[in-house]
């Protein structure tokens, strides 16, 4: 019954990634063109991947603040070290490393001492960044190598399709994690953790060491989005990864995903991402200030939340 | 509830206000201390004849944590966190709409326009999140952006002047907002509306199960939660002078850091109008005392997670548990 409701509400994120495009088509000219196709796509992946450690989470019953600052992090400490002249599989090592570590650290701590994640990852989050701001002092320097680049390129290709790697590459991600939270332990163990904690420490579950692996795989894809953005802009920022606090928490919930932990999924997030730039690239189209565009964004969540995505009646859960 | 009322020894209301309040121990503690420090470091700025203009420098965020303490309480996920933004809405709407474009300058028009502004944004949250259902953090979050966006399109930069009164919030006048927003809660936790909000906070299917209207109870939190950043957008525009639409978002998670600091339970049921005012006035003294030390910001932005990380950390229930298991001899 879970899995159709979930299912579903995918689903009903994929009608809205089609009708969105649909009316896009129809009020501004160049919004189906390949420029603008392309643009969307890229930053919905860019976006996704920043959102699948949170929709891990959240299945969970959690929520990841620290994504935007442990993205600004990947971002500035990938480009200094390249620009130093590291190795750069030895870099990814490091900035992948150090994220998972910064990531376990806010899960262990969130579980094993039962305070909100929503505190523990802001207070993490904020102390990393401050780290990275007090070690470039405030200027950030240092680039992408030129494979990170054409990866996440508007201009690239992969063969004769006009999109670059990282759209095949969020593709497979996006199966994998479907293959992870359906077909492995570990995926089982989340959702049983996020309907229920008491049951499923009673089933022998470890929620410190869950709660830790998964704020960690938050964490290594947040830096990997970050990697990424750096690509993307050619330049390296501490505050880059600002607007993905709110946007990773919005695509999730627009994917499906129940703040209250135990259900929804990546193949959803994927959608909500694409939904949310789909929009914004509608408002702005549509001649909107930035400051609108926020706006109408805000109003248009809550519209597509009410219409899909409410809770129950506190007399269903007794 | 919890026994608060003062007894005749002064060492033993001490003790009393210690035992009674063990979620806000911490909290206070630390305020002590960080006010130690604050005085001796600048005497001057400190002393009794400048507290009325510490008060107003400190009004805004103690406003602002008392604010997003309330939907916290009523629990399940119950967070506003369009506080921030709001604030940032009603200053430039008084400042820009009233002030500037309406000439209006009267006292009694603008405390009431931030008042109605804040109850209607809290009527609209309540609304979304408790009756609509839509999850508290993603309703609040759509408003955070709504208000965002309006305060840039109705004022894009910092810009305008307030009357004299208004600026005097943030001075000889700052006990008035404050002062406010104590007299209400004071007579909120004499309305029975009290026991029913910590009862739906701390277990809201007991309480459906006895009859308690958990939606309502649960609206009315998001109500009081506009009504108090009505508040503190008066005492933000008292203090900044001028209208100013960068300035309002920020509050939203430094209230939040500063209720959890102050020993709030984010799951609900847990915490009132003394834990949030604890937590934020560490908060406040903590910045203030490393602007006397003159680091740089970012060195100020460390040590505030540090002591936040640290401070819920040792708040946490089950380390408490896990201490007094292990200093109990076997």
């Amino acid at each position: 019954m879970t899995r159709t409701l979930v299912s579903n509400r995918a689903l009903v994120a994929f009608v809205g990634v089609v009708l969105i495009f649909a009316i896009g088509a129809m009020l501004i000219p160049g919004f189906s063109s390949l420029f603008s196709v392309r643009a969307m796509l890229v930053l919905g992946c860019l976006l996704a991947v920043a959102a699948l450690g949170q929709t891990l989470v959240m299945i969970l019953g959690g929520i990841d603040l620290s994504i935007p600052f442990v993205i600004g992090f990947a971002n500035v400490v990938f480009a200094s070290l390249y620009g130093s002249g590291v190795p750069v599989l030895l870099i990814f090592a490091i900035v992948l490393g150090a994220a998972a570590l910064i990531g376990a650290f806010s899960g262990a701590i969130s579980a094993a001492l039962s305070v909100h994640p929503l505190i523990v990852t802001l207070g993490v989050g904020t102390i990393v960044q401050a780290g990275v701001q007090i070690w470039t002092k405030g200027l950030p320097t240092g680039s992408a190598p030129p494979f990170i680049n054409t990866f996440v390129s508007l201009g690239g290709s992969v063969g004769p399709l006009p999109f670059p790697w990282l759209v095949p590459f969020t593709v497979v991600l996006t199966v994998a994690v479907l293959f992870v939270l359906r077909r492995t332990i570990y995926g089982r163990k989340l959702y049983a953790l996020g309907s229920n904690p008491k049951a499923a420490e009673l089933a022998l579950i470890r929620p410190v060491v869950l709660w830790a692996m998964t704020f960690a795989l938050s964490a290594v894809f947040a830096a990997l989005a970050g990697i990424f953005l750096l690509g993307f802009t050619g330049s390296s920022s501490a505050n880059v990864g600002a607007p993905y606090l709110f946007q990773t928490v919005s695509a999730v919930v627009i994917g499906g995903t129940a703040l209250i932990g135990g259900r929804g999924g990546f193949v959803g997030t994927l959608a909500g991402a694409l939904v949310l730039i789909e929009l914004r690239t509608l408002l702005i189209g549509m001649g909107l200030s930035e400051a609108m565009v926020q706006a109408a964004l805000g109003v248009l969540i809550l519209l597509l939340v009410a219409a899909y995505g409410r809770d129950q009646h506190i007399r269903t859960l007794i | 509830m919890t026994p608060t009322e003062t007894t005749p020894r002064a060492g033993g209301a001490w003790r009393t206000i210690l035992a009674a309040r063990a979620d806000t121990r911490l909290a206070a503690l630390l305020f002590v201390v960080l006010l130690v420090i604050n005085i001796v470091l600048n005497p001057a700025r400190f002393s009794p004849t400048n507290w009325l203009s510490v008060l107003g420098l400190a009004a805004p965020l103690l406003l602002a944590s008392l604010a997003v303490t309330i939907p916290f309480l009523a629990g399940r996920g119950s967070i506003d966190v369009s506080v921030g933004p709001l604030m940032g809405l009603i200053n430039v709407i008084i400042v820009q709409v009233l002030i500037t474009s309406a000439g209006i300058g009267s006292p009694v028009v603008l405390v009431a326009a931030a008042l109605v502004l804040g109850l209607a944004s809290g009527v609209l949250n309540g609304f979304l999140a408790a009756i609509l259902r839509i999850q508290p953090i993603v309703a609040t979050l759509s408003t955070y952006l709504i208000y965002a966006g309006l305060t840039l399109v109705i004022l894009p930069s910092p810009a305008g002047t307030v009357p004299a009164w208004l600026s005097a919030f943030s001075g000889w006048l700052s006990f008035i907002p404050v002062g406010a927003a104590v007299v209400i809660w004071l007579i909120i936790r004499r309305l029975p509306y009290y026991d029913l909000l910590m009862a739906v906070g701390s277990d809201d299917r007991a309480a459906y199960t006895s009859g308690v209207n958990v939606p309502a109870v649960r609206f009315t939190a998001y109500v009081l939660a506009g009504l108090f950043a009505g508040l503190a957008a008066l005492s933000l525009t008292g203090l900044i002078g001028s209208g100013d639409p960068n300035i309002g978002p920020g509050y939203t998670l430094i209230a939040i850091a500063a209720v959890a600091l102050g020993g709030v339970s984010l799951a609900g049921g847990v915490g009132g109008m003394t834990a949030a005012f604890l937590g934020a006035a560490d908060i406040f003294l903590l910045q203030s005392m490393l602007t006397a030390f003159n680091v740089s910001t970012f060195v100020l932005q460390m040590t505030y997670g540090i002591v936040l990380v640290l401070a819920v950390c040792l708040n946490s229930e089950k380390l408490k548990l896990y201490l007094r298991n292990r200093m109990r001899p076997q």
